[in-house]
């Protein structure tokens, strides 16, 4: 190989999303006639899931795929941009954004700063709504207690009067059992189903309201810009290609344990009307603002995301 | 010559072994542990990548220390340390006389049920070797017990603080495999107390085919409202374990903050007993600090030498060899176990569970065994990693309370036969795995 | 270690920095006593979260952060104070068998590397202190979680960690040094 990189993964070996990202790393080596290796490393492995951008800088990485909001600490504008709550109902409404939208050239204005290049995004999908009581709406919301990943999404749920609360993805199932919480942020519903979540909290709302994460695939930009401009072009095409396939494989993978939850006759999935999504949606629309407020770069993301999504009639 | 990089040329396997005899070495010359790992990590990170690499290691030890699972050690320890302090573990020691009664073997009998009570209670080792080496260890010499089985006894039954749950051991795995600690802990407590029970076997034993080294109590036996007074000793111990217990299962608080809870119930013993003072918190506090210094820089050294050796290829490395021992998915089970055991020598169980975890548990998912099931077994083996000379941690805190006359090798010497009844838990744990479902 | 008392363990012994620690250790092991009174601190903000959360079903968005933070400190500062103290696990199988004079030179030896390696550390903790403390551009601002509440806990703990490992740099050298002098 003429260029071998090692990336790091936001998601553990065993994870099936991790094994999609491995088909990526493959497609890149077949892509490029095996001028470029990508050595895919799971999460933790060098360093921690919110070290890899300084990791990537110093040049201890190469790149990583990773959800974005894990740097929100860093700047509010990567949280923003990562996982505006509420904002899109399909993941296919968030790659318009990036590739035609002016999202990708965003991206890239706020990580070069940082000394990584932004190649694209890619989605693990909407995330569906765990939860032990029915939920038919908003209201449904006031004093549900729930586990919520801090950030955005943490905000927007305290913000529509839930009371977020703050554990490991591992203790998610046993609490939801104990009863310690009623409702969970988690993943996707094939995820949970497989992971017999519904088991324990049988009213699930699917599709999701609140959460599609932002997954960016980046890497050092001095490595990058020292790349042959056909590479570079392998480079992106190949992310394109692996989102269009994760987010198709993911759906796949959703809609068969959707069926199989319905068919046990246990799971009652709920799927909430048009209105109280926006109802919901604007409620995280407030939260949006706040966090614009936190920084210039946020700002100009949320200027941006609003303008898309004007743009397509997305905003009511 | 360049020396940054030039180790590169060794390859991962031969440096592998490098890194181990590095180890050895510079263990045993006395440097702590805690900078023994991390100075192999240097060598390596500057040898290997160079100074750039450099960074890695202090990213890993911010990472370490901000962990919120770890929140739970200090609260262990801090429980252990209060519990030092008052008469609440003498009591229970002496209640449990009840247990042993005048059996041969008797007050090590005693000693390994107060070891379970405590294990029920805290989720580390350290603390439980300090207080039976404290309060058993002497009067079993004084008995005149056979010096090896009670070094033995306080040493293999205070590890059980984390075999029996709650256990940091089972929380850090449940996170590194994505489980549920609660599972782990439903699931690993049979075999902690099978494991106890092997112990409390192995003295009737001893004491039937030698009846010098373990020795029966002599005098009259209590009365009956000796033995009342005595069992009130039990109520405060037991009333933490289901405080301790009961607000994880009973969906009142997480595992993390369960270890407050017991913390909690331990002050509140100490109030109720009319021992508390601001002095007794204090000094306890400060021990506490004292031990989570060492224990989780220790962590901190294993886990900076974990991202080293990864970003050296590592994974790969463990991944090819694992999988390229054999086609039975046995062999490959054996062959883990094997490995650390290995690394139970040198290394503590949390840089054990960082390097290990995320390459065995999908191969183990892979193969069809049970995640759950494993992680109880990673836990029993790293029982034997407690006591595995040379770098054992209950012999470590058995000897910083123990009479200056017991060295460390005569406290290694005396663990011998029970990291062979911790090897045989092991096996019956993987031939019956049905044991950790009763 | 003294070699007529059995029954009392060094553990429970407030036994102070060692004497070859110089003022930085008596310092170090005074300072203490703020990071063990963190834990009891963060043992009760845990126990609090618990009761608003069951009690009042009231849970707050800053325990979580804060108990992480306050542990995540006195782990940092634990390492350097068992440093000044001697306290930290070391196995010795083989420096037990030496002589006074042997046991001087490894002591030497042991906190010469060690200061050697705390000190290369310092310079990696300055590394990542530039990038958590300041914005590309060179504008001062600490980095923070993230999340709804949002403190500046990551960058205030990289900071601290900078700090303790030029601490435990310069200990090292006073622990060589003294050594060095035989002072006991
Ligand atoms: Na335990
Ligand atoms: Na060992």
């Amino acid at each position: 190989q003429e260029h071998t990189f090692r990336f790091q993964s936001s998601d553990p070996a065993g994870n099936p999303n991790f094994q999609l990202q491995q088909q990526w790393a493959e497609s890149v080596a077949e892509m490029s006639d095996g001028a470029i290796e990508i050595d895919l490393l799971p999460v933790e492995s060098i360093v921690a899931h919110n070290e890899t951008q300084d990791a990537i800088a110093a040049g201890i990485l190469d790149g990583h795929v990773t959800d974005t909001s894990y740097f929100a600490g860093r700047d509010a504008a990567f949280g923003l941009i990562a996982n505006p709550v509420g904002a899109w109902s399909a993941p296919e409404e968030m790659f318009g954004f990036m590739e035609d939208g002016g999202g990708a050239e965003l991206m890239n204005e706020l990580v070069e700063p940082y000394g990584l290049h932004f190649i694209g995004a890619t989605t693990p999908g909407l995330e569906s709504f765990v939860s032990a009581v029915p939920l038919e709406g908003v209201d449904d919301l006031q004093g549900l207690k729930m586990r919520a990943p801090e950030g955005l999404v943490q905000q927007v749920f305290a913000a529509a009067g839930a009371s977020p609360v703050n554990l490991p993805g591992s203790e998610v199932f046993t609490s939801l059992d104990k009863g310690v919480i009623d409702a969970a942020d988690y993943t996707v519903f094939s995820t949970n189903q497989a992971q017999g979540l519904h088991d324990v909290a049988p009213h699930p709302v699917y599709p999701g309201f609140h959460s599609m994460p932002l997954v960016e695939i980046s890497m050092n930009k001095q490595k990058w810009d020292a790349l042959p401009a056909e590479l570079q072009d392998v480079l992106t095409q190949s992310v394109r290609d692996f989102s269009r396939a994760q987010v198709a494989a993911l759906a796949e993978a959703d809609q068969a344990a959707v069926e199989e939850a319905k068919a046990s006759g246990e799971v009652t999935v709920h799927d909430w009307s048009d209105e109280e999504r926006a109802k919901f949606r604007s409620i995280a629309q407030g939260e949006w603002e706040k966090v614009a407020q936190r920084s210039e770069n946020a700002q100009k993301v949320y200027d941006a995301l609003t303008a898309y999504l004007e743009s397509q009639g997305l905003l009511n | 010559m360049e020396i940054f990089g030039s180790l590169q040329g060794l390859g991962v396997g031969p440096a592998t072994l490098l890194m181990f005899a590095m180890l050895l070495v510079l263990l045993v010359t006395g440097i702590p542990l805690a900078f023994v790992t991390l100075l192999v990590a240097l060598v390596f990170a500057l040898g290997w990548f160079g100074p750039m690499a450099v960074p890695l290691i202090t990213s890993r030890v911010y990472s370490f220390v901000g962990s919120f699972v770890f929140v739970s050690v200090p609260m262990f320890v801090l429980m252990a340390a209060i519990l030092d302090r008052s008469g609440i573990a003498r009591d229970l020691f002496d209640a449990m006389r009840l247990v042993g009664g005048r059996l041969r073997g008797g007050v090590a009998i005693q000693t390994i049920f107060v070891a379970v009570i405590l294990a029920a209670m805290s989720g580390i080792i350290g603390g439980e070797v300090v207080l039976l080496g404290l309060i058993a260890l002497p009067q079993m010499l004084r008995l005149g017990y056979d010096r090896n089985l009670a070094i033995g006894v306080v040493c293999a039954g205070g590890a059980l603080g984390t075999m029996v749950p709650p256990s940091i051991v089972l929380i850090i795995y449940g996170l590194t495999a994505n489980v549920s600690v609660g599972d782990l802990f439903q699931a690993a407590l049979i075999p902690g107390l099978m494991l106890a029970g092997f112990y409390v076997a192995y003295v009737l034993i001893r004491a039937w085919l030698d009846p010098k080294a373990a020795p029966a109590l002599t005098g009259p036996a209590p009365s009956t409202s000796e033995k009342l007074r005595l069992l009130r000793g039990l109520v405060l111990p037991i009333l933490v374990v289901i405080a301790v217990l009961g607000s994880i299962y009973g969906g009142i608080a997480s595992v993390t903050e369960a270890s407050a809870v017991g913390v909690a119930g331990v002050i509140l013993s100490t109030v109720v007993r009319g021992e508390f003072t601001f002095t007794l918190l204090k000094d306890a506090a400060l021990q506490t600090l004292q031990t989570v210094g060492m224990i989780v820089w220790i962590g901190i050294g294993a886990s900076a030498l974990v991202g080293v050796f990864n970003l050296m290829g590592g994974i790969d490395f463990v991944s090819a060899l694992i999988t390229g021992v054999s086609d039975n998915p046995h062999v490959i089970l054996i062959f883990m176990m094997v490995i650390l055991f290995v690394l139970g020598m040198f290394l503590d169980w949390v840089g054990i569970a960082l390097l290990t975890m995320p390459i065995f548990v999908p191969i183990i998912t892979d193969l069809g065994f049970d995640p759950v099931w494993f992680g109880v077994v990673f836990c029993m083996n790293m029982q034997v990693s407690f006591l595995s000379p040379p770098f054992g941690p209950a012999a470590f805190y058995l000897k910083s309370v123990a009479p200056p006359d017991i060295s460390l090798g005569d406290i290694f010497r005396s663990l011998l036969p029970f990291i062979a009844l911790q090897v045989l838990a092991l096996a019956v744990l993987i031939a019956f795995p049905g044991i950790a479902w009763l | 270690m003294s070699e007529s008392e059995p029954e009392h363990p060094d553990v429970r012994e407030n036994r102070g920095a060692i004497p070859e620690a110089g003022a930085l250790g008596r310092w170090v092991d005074r300072g203490g006593l703020v990071f063990a009174a963190g834990i009891v601190v963060a043992m009760l903000i845990l126990i609090q979260e618990v009761v608003l959360r069951y009690v009042f079903n009231d849970p707050t968005i800053w325990a979580h952060e804060t108990t992480v933070f306050l542990c995540g400190v006195a782990f940092v500062y634990g390492g350097l104070y068992c440093a000044a103290r001697d306290s930290h696990i070391r196995v010795v199988l083989v420096y037990d068998t030496l002589g006074p004079r042997m046991r001087r030179l490894f002591d030497i030896a042991i906190s010469a590397v060690c200061a050697v390696a705390s000190a290369f550390f310092a310079w990696a903790a300055w590394l990542m202190v530039s990038r958590a403390a300041f914005a590309p551009d060179g504008a001062i601002r600490l980095e923070r979680s993230g999340s709804a509440w949002n403190p500046p806990y990551p960058g205030l703990v990289k900071i601290f960690l900078l700090l303790v490992m030029a601490a435990l740099a310069v200990q090292f050298v006073v622990l060589a040094w003294n050594h060095a002098r035989g002072r006991r």
